[in-house]
């Protein structure tokens, strides 16, 4: 996503990314002090580990443009695989998370590889069934291995000797770790790779005619995107030190997908705008879980009528509108990273 | 010779779209492919640039067979080109669309660009510096943060072919670039045209505006009903009772 004129925003988003680090280290401290407990660091666990989830998903869906409609799968194979790898072949925390991930899109790139060959609704519904196959997997085990539906227990994360068996220790693992994600993100992005995604996205035809093998960088975009989703599930699992095979439910899927179109696709900043969005609706309105597909819909409704560039997208053209500076082509240049 | 296809035929269902085509290109000089509505000019093309299989014989590009080998790859081997309805990536900016077009000459790995590795880094830079470049060889300088979709039509054609140049090919296909063009950017045309030839890319180009194609092209191909009609230096072309009676058509 290259503005026009990059070194004039850099100084700001300098300062900006200053700040934003500042607040994130402060957070936990001044929750804690705040709610008199620590279940409010617990959802800002979640909020970096779904960060770096639907990151992942933004890479195949906002940027190559494939949509799926399964991520929960990858999601799920990270905690059970590196729970498992924890459990019974004694790996400790981090690298099993990450022998999980790369197995995990190991799967993502088996998938992708005749999914790629599918156009839109026909990739949507293999995705669909493979995260119905996994789900059943992960309920009917051999030996019940992974626990079917009890789910499975694992341990917490030993950083050196020091356990992070409290959201407030494991917060600052996860918020290095999502900052690493994201920045792995704009590398990818801002590179040939991240360009080939784009012109797949806007236009297979002509990508195909620009040198560009679409069928390779659909399955690079699926199988990064499914490392993503899949290491995210592994910090979900040594974080709770349990998984639950609901985390595999289409349900969980569709949360990805909202949180991602709410927020925007095809941007650093949409999918940290969705998943606080979509979190903190999802805790304000506790009270009615039994309704939480239903709060979803409504939520994607509101992003296809009334904001299609997501939440960030709006923001954006707000931003400008206030600042309609003389026009220069700098007020055009952020238009192409929008889904 | 450039290019050569010999006897390229292809058919959908039962339509012969393009003949036992026999087409010949040499490099350093402009061929132009003319014919009727519907007489497989651009299939042709799609033939060349992968697009289509052909069902019969072959396609030679600087000594080497491609007719089989895939769109991406025929890009690669160094043709490039630009389509008839325009088909940039409308979203992405003017810059951008003009890096895309780098794509099969830049050796970042997947690797190197996730670690941002110093190599990397200064290879984007150098295609930055390239595709400005470009933008300023046809004048859209001033547009690089532009979505490619805000341009005009003319700018659109113009953005086209700098992305089709992009990949430094050694022969651009051009699919009636003037198509949508005012006079004066059609006069401009005449001139990129003859500029683009000499940075040493070699042209086969469609196009129906006949004044144009007279005053550009070295050599001109006509097909008519899939089959070439005739070929030879434009002033021949423009005296040969056969191509005049099936643009004009009667007895």
């Amino acid at each position: 996503m290259r503005l026009p004129i990059p070194e004039h925003g850099g100084g700001k988003n300098t300062a900006a990314v200053t700040v934003a680090l500042v607040a994130a280290l402060l957070l936990p401290t001044a929750l804690t002090f705040l709610f008199g407990n620590d279940y409010p660091v617990f959802i800002c666990c979640f909020i970096l580990i779904y960060i770096i989830a639907v990151s992942g998903l933004d890479i195949v869906f906002g940027y190559s443009g494939q949509i799926s409609l399964g991520h929960a799968a990858f999601y799920a194979m990270g905690a059970y695989g590196s729970g498992l790898l924890v459990n019974f072949l004694d790996f400790p925390a981090i690298p099993a998370m990450l022998a999980a991930s790369i197995l995990a899109s190991a799967i993502g790139a088996l998938l992708a590889w005749p999914a790629s060959k599918l156009v839109f609704h026909f990739l949507s519904l293999s995705t669909i069934a493979f995260g119905e196959i996994v789900y059943q997997i992960i309920t009917h085990s051999p030996d019940k291995i992974t626990g079917d539906f009890i789910g499975l227990r694992s341990e917490f994360v030993n950083l050196f000797g020091y356990l992070l068996d409290r959201p407030g220790k494991f917060y600052y693992l996860a918020l290095a770790l999502a900052a690493l994600f994201l920045l792995a993100k704009t590398h990818i992005v801002d590179s040939k790779v991240g360009r080939a995604f784009l012109a797949i996205r806007e236009n297979t035809h002509a990508a195909d005619g620009m040198g560009i093998n679409v069928r390779k960088y659909k399955i690079v975009a699926f199988t990064v995107s499914a490392f993503y989703t899949s290491f995210a599930g592994g910090m979900y699992m040594h974080m709770v030190g349990y998984a639950s095979p609901d985390t595999a439910l289409q349900k969980q899927s569709v949360l990805f997908l909202t949180m991602l179109l709410f927020g925007g696709t095809g941007t650093l900043p949409g999918p940290i705008f969705g998943v606080v969005t979509v979190m903190l609706l999802v805790e304000a309105l506790r009270d009615f879980q039994d309704y939480q597909v239903f709060i979803y819909g409504i939520l994607m409704l509101i992003v296809i009528v009334a904001l299609p560039g997501g939440l960030y997208g709006a923001s954006k053209d707000i931003y400008h509108r206030l600042a309609a500076r003389p026009a220069t082509a700098d007020g055009e240049g952020g238009t192409s990273d929008a889904a | 010779m450039l290019l050569e296809a010999r006897g390229v035929t292809i058919r959908f269902g039962g339509l012969v779209a393009v003949n036992h085509a026999d087409v010949t290109i040499d490099p350093g000089r402009i061929t132009g492919l003319i014919g009727p509505n519907g007489a497989g000019k651009t299939t042709f093309f799609n033939c060349i640039s992968g697009v289509h299989k052909i069902d019969g014989g072959e396609v030679v590009f600087a000594g080497r067979r491609i007719d089989g080998l895939r769109g991406f790859q025929i890009n690669e081997a160094g043709i490039s080109r630009t389509y008839q309805v325009i088909n940039l990536f409308r979203k992405m900016n003017v810059l951008d669309n003009v890096m895309v077009g780098m794509h099969s000459r830049l050796r970042q790995s997947f690797w190197a660009s996730l670690f941002h590795s110093p190599g990397q880094h200064s290879e984007e830079r150098a295609a930055l510096a390239k595709a400005r470049g470009l933008l300023k060889f046809v004048g859209l300088e001033g547009k690089a943060g532009y979505p490619a979709g805000n341009l005009s039509y003319g700018e659109q054609r113009l953005l086209e072919i700098i992305r089709g140049l992009a990949s430094d090919p050694k022969l651009i296909l051009l699919d009636e670039p003037a198509a949508g063009m005012n006079s004066v950017e059609k006069a401009q045309l005449d001139v990129l045209l003859k500029r683009i030839l000499g940075t040493g890319v070699t042209i086969l180009m469609i196009e129906h505006d006949m004044k144009l194609m007279m005053g550009v092209a070295d050599y001109i191909y006509v097909l008519n009903y899939g089959s070439i009609l005739a070929h030879g230096e434009p002033a021949e072309i423009q005296r040969n009772p056969d191509v005049i009676k099936a643009y004009l058509g009667g007895e």
